[in-house]
């Protein structure tokens, strides 16, 4: 491993940081609605200084209201979901850790189902009634994280093959007890629900939601980055970390607390996108190697690159339609993820 | 003892699998056996069908199925169908057979029905199929406009030996939607987003019956999709900006609340129909290829052009009742719209008529 130097990590998530402002324009250029990119320079210069009020135009409008929230919902989910990967990846020390493996998806797609049920028969005040489903998914995100770590415990030891087991087990019992939900459901319309099911970004939320998103991504990403040495020494094995003066309990308890709480983030506002918190970790540690104190902001910044690359395609393909962009990364992620595979084992 | 028990299951199952074949042949035979004369049509899906005359004993598998059978006053015949069939209150009481999706061939085959009666959107090709196996007939409608539910309605008529009752409710449908079509004769249609799920937006493409409904009730839809069920953009949506949206929900109380909710969000505020509160609510019957769904159609070309119904400009208080309409609008219009709030009186005069023949 090469010493770090602070001016290799900024001059690697500057690069990264370039690539996502240029597609995050691109983003903004495109979807179902033509929009020049003079317009776009002209009204974005005005939300940067404060000016949105003087836009009018319905163009304007859609990219402020529209798009943009929508492409910053695409990067907190895209970024928490790869550090969740990230730091599953190295806890487990398993490469095929991810936060969908873990059935934590599952566990937020029923809450949040359970959520869509209930609705009807509470009521909401209006400002609270559009959080309710994402409230609920973070509840389910949190029971199954819970569960499956009680799962993989073995005589107080966290044993990795059986807490992916688990993982994959629960995401199974999970996905049927949603089947079974559905098909029982007779009132509700259950086209939501399985568009919830593929993952989506094209839920709308109040302002005050964004914040929190990016507010609870920074602290949870935070909270693990602290751990980014230990993280490295862990990838040589437990007890040689510990041997190493690592603190593995605690560390252990920082990852699975934050990385978890990213996934439910993610998962509560957008659904089930798959493949992301798999795939960009494997390519980011391709690119830039295995130091975690690197590799953690160059995933989150890959995450985000990658989501808001898939959701653009998601809206434009079959423009004014759209697709699940969790349909988008899985197309591109499995394919790319067995590429990965069988270039390791050459 | 685990070998011992394993032994036992697969002798259960082996006895099973030899009993089962030659009963599914012998509860086959003998409807051919005692139903001598069938009647042999295609139904809407292209499907050969043999039906056995006269059909007595009916099992429908869609909600709109079952409001035809009670529309054609054969609610007597009607001795099974599914957990969705809510409409009218009496369809309730009949036995359930499971939902459109799932039904259970068991619960089906347990009722002995001369016919089965399916919808192509509503069920599943490969239900059908199984019914086949069993040696029950089944009948598919597939309705793409509201003139096919006319033609379907009859056709279903026809098959089920009420031929006039058929014509009865085909003709009153018809009567109703010309009248409407006159009175609107000369109002531009209003723009409409009709909303099947907010989010994400799904809504209705233009080769659906609710796409047809709507231009029947002076509105057209802005997506112009051809999928049935399209995802919709709200860009798009932004874009168009439609003059109303469009709900049609079994329980309208509670959508204005959910517009009030869609307010608060940015990118649903900037359609102006959602920041004025510009939306429509009508029965959900919009959503069922059934002779009700004529009634959902005035509902809603009352709410869109109420100039067209009232002298003076009814209030907006006015727009949201349901069910109340009749009495408000009794002073000014001709019989055929005092009738359309009341689909139970249709429902009686009809089953009259099938009495008397």
């Amino acid at each position: 491993m090469r010493p770090l130097t602070l001016r290799r990590l900024l001059l690697q998530c500057l690069l990264l940081t370039v690539l996502l402002f240029f597609v995050v324009v691109v983003a903004l250029k495109f979807g179902a609605v033509p929009v020049s990119l003079y317009a776009l320079a002209r009204d974005l210069l005005r939300v940067i200084f404060g000016q949105s009020s003087q836009i009018s135009s319905d163009y304007g409008l859609i990219i402020q209201n529209i798009r943009l929230p929508r492409i910053i919902l695409g990067i907190i989910v895209g970024a928490s979901l790869s550090v969740a990967g990230t730091s599953f990846q190295a806890l487990l020390r398993n490469p095929l850790a991810d936060p969908y493996v873990l059935g934590v998806s599952s566990g937020a797609a029923l809450g949040a189902i359970l959520g869509l049920i209930a609705e009807p028969h509470l009521t909401l005040a209006p400002a609270f009634a559009g959080l309710l489903t994402p409230l609920c998914a973070f509840l389910g995100a949190a029971a199954t994280i819970a569960a499956v770590y009680f799962l993989g415990r073995r005589e107080g030891q966290i044993d990795s093959t059986t807490l992916l087991l688990g993982g994959v087990i629960t995401a199974s019992f999970l996905s049927a007890l949603i089947m079974f939900l559905m098909s029982i459901v007779t009132s509700s319309n259950t086209r939501g629900m399985a568009f919830w099911l593929m993952g989506n970004l094209s839920t709308s939320f109040q302002k005050s939601v964004y914040w929190f998103l990016a507010a609870g991504f920074f602290v949870a990403s935070g909270a693990i980055y602290t751990t980014a040495n230990d993280l490295n020494l862990l990838l040589a094995g437990e007890k040689e970390a510990m041997h190493l003066g690592v603190d593995v309990r605690r560390v252990r308890l920082v990852v699975y607390v934050a990385a978890s709480f990213l996934t439910g983030l993610a998962v509560s506002v957008s659904g089930a996108v798959g493949y992301v918190g798999l795939i960009v970790p494997h390519i980011m540690r391709f690119i830039f190697g295995s130091d975690h104190r690197t590799l953690l902001p160059t995933a989150a910044l890959g995450g985000a690159i990658a989501v808001v690359v898939a959701d653009t395609l998601a809206r434009t393909v079959v423009a004014p339609n759209e697709i699940a962009v969790g349909a988008v990364t899985a197309i591109v992620g499995a394919p790319l993820f067995i590429y990965l595979l069988r270039r390791r084992l050459a | 003892m685990s070998l011992l028990l394993r032994l036992a299951a697969l002798a259960a199952i082996a006895a099973f699998l030899f009993f089962a074949t030659p009963l599914r042949a012998q509860s086959a035979s003998p409807d051919s056996l005692s139903a001598p004369a069938f009647r042999e049509v295609v139904d809407e899906t292209g499907r050969t069908v043999h039906v056995p005359q006269p059909v007595r004993r009916i099992v429908s598998l869609a909600p709109s199925m079952t409001e035809t059978v009670y529309a054609l006053g054969l609610q007597d015949r009607l001795v099974g169908d599914t957990d969705y069939c809510d409409y009218p209150p009496d369809a309730q009481t009949k036995t359930k057979v499971g939902g459109g999706i799932n039904p259970s061939l068991e619960k089906i085959a347990s009722l002995h029905p001369d016919l089965v009666l399916v919808t192509k959107a509503f069920n599943l090709p490969e239900t059908v199929h199984s019914l086949e196996g069993l040696g029950i007939s089944s009948y598919a409608t597939d309705p793409h406009t509201v003139h096919d539910i006319i033609t379907s309605t009859k056709k279903v008529a026809d098959l089920l030996g009420v031929p006039d009752a058929g014509a009865v409710v085909g003709d009153e449908m018809q009567h109703r939607l010309d009248q409407l079509q006159h009175q609107l004769a000369t109002l531009p249609p209003r723009q409409v987003l009709f909303v099947v799920w907010t989010q994400p937006l799904i809504s209705v493409g233009r080769s659906t019956f609710i796409a047809d409904a709507l231009l029947r009730a002076g509105a057209v839809s802005i997506v112009d999709s051809s999928q049935d069920w399209p995802h919709v953009s709200l860009e798009e949506v932004a874009h168009l900006q439609p003059d109303y949206l469009v709900f049609a929900d079994s329980h309208s109380e509670t959508v204005p609340a959910q517009v009030d909710a869609l307010a608060t969000l940015p990118a649903w505020r900037i359609l102006s129909a959602v920041a004025n509160r510009r939306f429509a609510v009508i029965s959900d019957a919009v959503n069922r290829p059934a002779p009700r769904i004529v009634s959902a159609i005035e509902e809603l070309a009352k709410q869109l052009h109420p100039e067209a119904f009232v002298e003076k400009p009814s209030d907006a208080k006015e727009k949201m009742v349901k069910q109340n309409f009749s009495q408000s609008t009794k002073p000014f219009q001709d019989f055929a719209f005092i009738k359309q709030n009341q689909p139970l009186v249709t429902h009686k005069t009809v089953g009259e008529c099938a009495c008397a023949l």
